[in-house]
């Protein structure tokens, strides 16, 4: 592999890293196992939404809604297991759930012809932040049964539940995303929609599958959410799509489409969390952390572009 | 000075783009009320010259004089002030505004910084009343039909005061009926003094509006004449070059025709056999690429396909992709290739939709194959296509289709903006594609490519095929004699 290529893949880790031998030396705390694994269980949520970001903004998409149906699935989720519904139907439940909306945002995209998948989203996102106010009357929905509450706050031996969802799904999207035929399908429409569908890609029905998935992480995020607070309430995920793209441009993808991976991602959401955490240990106030985390995504974006322009370069001096 | 009664004059105009020479020692004049009729093949240097005319693009020698004057223009504006405005085939008209305040965008009449907007409309009435037509000032330009927009156009070039209006192929989009209403336009134009250079690849339509008529071969202007004393065949011939009339394909291999492969009923008719290559002649937006991307399954159905004998519905690419059918696209980079893609993930992409894992060793060995047969130049199977050349990009394309299994070949413009070493190969694959039992259909703009490759030529005009061809008596001069709509 060309050192470029090598940079490209590896960048985001390298940055992650950097930060990490930053923060330990900042901080005595920060280097400790209990925190790391702190930091890992903090990220999770976030982990979760940005892996189907990713798969949207493969296809050049975006998905405002991710935040909502979070805090929608967090609701039914919390009324379902307060109806006495087993917790372990109530997962799968919540899942279909977020599932059903993502893919709701899907049609509106293809079917209405909708100019870009920023209005789709952007009225999910209104709507199912609404619905779970409406539903819970604005009140959250406390103490959950503890086996569902082991999704969010139990562990196996010291790894942490969370941890262990997010390994799942970031293996399940790995693999689908690189070694089937619809993964291909799936970065090529992000990469030309003309030329897949002329190749033969459906090109509708993988965009309609690409934001169910997406609702879909959405309601995983919302069940780890859920049981660690012990509460299904309303107001969970607001703001965090925003967090779920920053970590997946942190992570390498494009805007434009057709680029990104799950590991890039998996380490876009861990820069942020580290950030999160290591800026907590030194007491720097959460108003002075957003501040930082701005600026981490547009110069994470900026190293991006420099990069492309040298390889850029490199290339018109060879030919 | 006294005012010369020729109004533009151009000298030796010459021009290259990156090493092409596409105007060669030009001279072109128009007088002062005169339609003067353009025409010439495609890629003759017509477009090229009415942009030096029209400021657009510089010209790299040579001389323009307006009403006598040398000048030089630097920009489209410079032009504009002169009195020379370009009615592009694309109208460049804002569609939400009004008529009226499109024919003044840009020199809204204003006082004191306040739009003058009764002074607008009163002015657009007038112009476009005398044009002769009746279009509210107020409406939309959305709202407008073609012929209408055009009207607009023009006006908007009088109210500029424009002394001569150069119109790129105006008749293409028109139906019939909206043509004839252009040409009232345009003699009432000649009858306040206005000139008119008129494209067109229309050739009957130069002898009902213009005055005289310049052909253009190769970059070079054949023939400048009185329309009264031209002929469609003159015209026809001096497009061509009657050097080029005798040439009979080499490498006619006449092949072996099988079965019937696919056959079109509807508007349009034709059958391709297996083993056949059947060529699409036609000028620009004679129906070629619709053709073709309709059978594919973009757009709607206007007919019925039948692949292998049998009716087939095909709603999707995904279908025709099913039916064994292949589509090279006409502009490669935008419709047939994932540029940022590898070229292992660009020949995999058509194929393989039926299992759910990719089975990469295999993929990358039949693909290491293709690369090896269709001699594609690149550094490996995982470089991106974005940086190979034209002609192994398109290469690429067709490794796609042959990687696919496909055994009917919609092929468009081909060999399109492609060097010449990689034009022959693809030239010989396509041979070779026939010759193992595919049916190629082969839309080109070159005859020549089209004589060399193709046993039959189906000639199509404005969404029609206006006659087919036998490869033995097919020529240059007959195909455009059918392209342009002149004999049938």
């Amino acid at each position: 592999m060309s050192p470029a290529a090598l940079l490209r893949r590896f960048g985001p880790l390298l940055g992650l890293l950097a930060l990490c031998a930053v923060l330990g030396t900042l901080s005595d705390h920060f280097l400790t196992f209990d925190n790391l694994i702190n930091v890992f269980r903090q990220s999770a949520v976030n982990a979760l939404l940005s892996l189907g970001q990713l798969v949207v903004i493969i296809t050049a998409g975006i998905d405002l809604s991710v935040g909502s149906i979070l805090g929608l699935s967090c609701v039914l989720v919390a009324l379902l297991l307060k109806a006495g519904v087993p917790p372990a139907l109530a997962v799968l439940a919540a899942l279909g759930i977020g599932g059903a909306l993502g893919s709701v945002n899907g049609l509106l995209l293809t079917k209405l012809h909708l100019p870009h998948p920023f209005i789709p989203t952007l009225g999910m996102m209104n709507v199912a932040r609404g619905l779970a106010l409406v539903i819970c009357g604005g009140f959250p929905i406390s103490e959950l049964p503890s086996s569902f509450r082991f999704w969010g706050a139990g562990s196996v031996g010291w790894i942490p539940a969370p941890v262990i969802v997010v390994v799942v799904f970031c293996v399940v999207f790995h693999v689908f995303l690189t070694r089937t035929t619809v993964g291909r399908d799936i970065y090529a429409i992000g990469g030309n929609p003309q030329a897949a569908l002329l190749s033969g890609v459906p090109v509708d029905a993988r965009l309609i599958l690409v934001y169910a998935l997406s609702g879909v992480t959405a309601a995983a995020g919302a069940i780890v959410l859920a049981g660690r607070m012990n509460s299904g309430f309303p107001l969970a995920g607001m703001g965090s799509e925003l967090d779920s793209i920053a970590a997946v441009i942190i992570g390498g993808a494009s805007f434009f489409g057709g680029v990104g991976t799950v590991g890039g991602t998996l380490v876009g959401a861990l820069i942020m969390g580290v950030l999160r955490n290591g800026l907590n240990l030194m007491n720097v106030s959460a108003y002075w952390q957003t501040v930082v985390i701005g600026v981490v995504i547009v110069a994470a974006v900026w190293v991006d572009v420099v990069r492309k322009r040298a390889a850029e370069k490199g290339r018109a001096a060879v030919n | 000075m006294k005012p010369s009664a020729q109004l533009l004059e151009l000298r030796g105009i010459s021009k290259w783009f990156s090493g092409v020479r596409v105007l060669e020692g030009v001279d072109f004049e128009v007088r002062a009320a005169e339609v003067h009729a353009l025409v010439g093949e495609n890629g003759a240097g017509k477009s090229t010259l009415m942009n030096v005319v029209s400021g657009i693009v510089a010209a790299d020698a040579g001389q323009m004089l307006w009403e006598g004057q040398p000048v030089r223009l630097r920009s489209p504006r410079e032009a504009q002030d002169l009195g020379i405005t370009f009615v592009h085939q694309e109208l460049a008209l804002a569609p939400q505004l009004s008529a009226a305040e499109n024919i003044f965008l840009g020199r809204h009449p204003a006082g004191g910084g306040w739009v003058r907007w009764r002074e607008i409309y009163d002015r657009a009435r007038e112009l476009l009343s005398g044009l002769g037509h009746t279009i509210d000032a107020r409406r939309l330009v959305a709202d407008l039909s073609l012929a209408e927009r055009q009207l607009v156009e023009i006006a908007r070039a009088l109210a500029f005061r424009a002394r001569l209006i150069i119109m790129d192929e105006p008749t293409a989009p028109l139906a019939e009926q909206d043509a004839e209403g252009l040409f009232r336009t345009i003699r009432n134009l000649r009858e306040r003094g206005v000139s008119v250079i008129f494209i067109s690849h229309r050739l009957k339509e130069i002898f009902q509006v213009a005055d005289r008529v310049t052909v253009l071969r190769d970059g070079k202007r054949v023939l400048t004449t009185e329309v009264a004393s031209a002929s469609v065949d003159g015209l026809v011939r001096a497009m061509v070059g009657t050097e080029l009339s005798a040439h009979v394909a080499p490498e006619a291999a006449a092949g072996v025709a099988g079965e019937e492969a696919i056959r079109v009923e509807g508007p349009v008719r034709f059958a391709v056999r297996r083993g056949e290559v059947v060529g699409f002649a036609g000028l620009a937006g004679a129906g070629r690429t619709e053709l073709l991307e309709w059978l594919f399954g973009v757009g709607k159905q206007a007919g019925q396909i039948f692949v292998n004998g049998r009716p087939v519905k095909v709603r999707r690419p995904l279908d025709a992709i099913r039916h064994g059918m292949a589509l090279v696209p006409d502009d490669r980079k935008a419709k047939g290739l994932v540029l940022g893609a590898t070229l292992h993930q660009n020949i995999a992409l058509a194929s393989g939709r039926r299992r759910w894992f990719i089975r990469a060793a295999r993929e990358r060995q039949a693909a290491g194959q293709l690369l090896a047969d269709l001699r594609i130049k690149a550094a490996g199977l995982d470089q991106r296509v974005l940086y190979l050349s034209g002609g192994n990009q398109q290469k690429a394309v067709l490794a796609k289709w042959l990687y696919a299994g496909a055994r009917v070949f919609l092929l468009d413009e081909p060999t399109r903006g492609i060097d010449v070493r990689s034009k022959a190969e693809i030239y010989d694959l396509v041979r070779g594609l026939a010759s193992r039992g595919a049916a190629v259909l082969l839309a080109s703009s070159e005859l020549d490519e089209l004589l060399r490759l193709a046993d039959r030529i189906v000639v199509m005009h404005r969404g029609r095929i206006a006659g087919e061809l036998v490869r033995a008596e097919a020529t240059e001069e007959r195909i455009m004699q059918l392209a342009t709509g002149g004999v049938q």
